[in-house]
């Protein structure tokens, strides 16, 4: 069912894409090669490297955000607590799954390169 | 997955704990002028009551308007006050304190509920993501 090496190469792009220095640009090099040779995900324009760096953007926006409300508040800005507390809950929720997920793939990645050939 | 998706709970709890904040401030303006005669218009306070709706669908609960309860006045027998009236009775604000007490109560214990609706939400997610360790 699965090709091994198109989980490897997968893997790879993906813990290359976000994190390594030299991310990997999307349409081009080696993540565009792994999506051509699977047949389903042909149809799919956006690539496992977009999916993680959309992510983490929308994670980052949630970041700012509770950064910018904390500071209308202690600045005096706005006195709503609530909203803060919002901001809060759903920038430490986002974060935490980010970890969660980001924890899981370099496991991926190292159980991989540990894998004997 | 759309991240914003998982954040229902957060916003609907989040807009009862404001709900509950401003049914908290009209509750201390009925009490603050529990005593108050002359609230402009010749007339006195009259008890304000928040009004709130729930949104379409799933979804929040925001304050709709503050009414104004039309009831009687209360009538004091107080012949030395200059508002009195002819027959020495002077009309007081229609706030009756107990009610007031009992509507904090209720609003307290609200947005207590709100609050661990969203702590309990928060505690889901966290066991959730135990999953992926």
């Amino acid at each position: 069912m699965i090709d091994p090496n198109m989980t490897v190469s997968g893997l790879m792009n993906s813990t290359k894409g976000p994190w390594g220095p030299g991310s990997v640009r999307p349409g081009n090099g080696p993540d565009a090669i792994g999506i051509s040779k699977t047949a389903n995900s042909d149809d799919k324009k956006t690539g496992f490297a977009d999916a993680i760096k959309d992510y983490i953007s929308k994670v980052d926006d949630l970041q700012q955000s509770s950064d910018t409300s904390i500071q209308d508040l202690l600045s005096g800005k706005s006195e709503d607590i609530a909203s803060v507390v919002s901001a809060a809950a759903k920038a430490d929720m986002s974060f935490k799954l980010l970890v969660g997920v980001r924890n899981k793939l370099i496991e991926a990645y190292k159980q991989t390169m540990n894998m004997p050939l | 997955m759309e991240v914003n998706s998982s954040f229902g709970p957060i916003d609907i709890a989040i807009s009862g704990l404001q709900a509950q904040g401003k049914q908290m401030e009209v509750i201390s303006s009925n009490v603050a002028n529990a005593r108050t005669v002359d609230a402009g218009k010749g007339e006195p306070y009259r008890r304000r009551e928040a009004a709130f709706t729930s949104e379409e669908g799933l979804g929040g609960v925001k304050l709709d308007r503050i009414v104004t309860d039309m009831s009687d006045f209360l009538r004091v027998m107080d012949p030395g006050n200059p508002l009195a009236d002819a027959a020495g009775y002077v009309a007081m604000p229609n706030v009756n304190l107990p009610v007031e007490m009992m509507n904090l109560n209720i609003a307290t214990r609200v947005y207590q509920a709100n609050v661990a609706v969203l702590k309990r939400y928060q505690q889901m997610v966290e066991a959730t993501l135990e999953l992926l360790r």
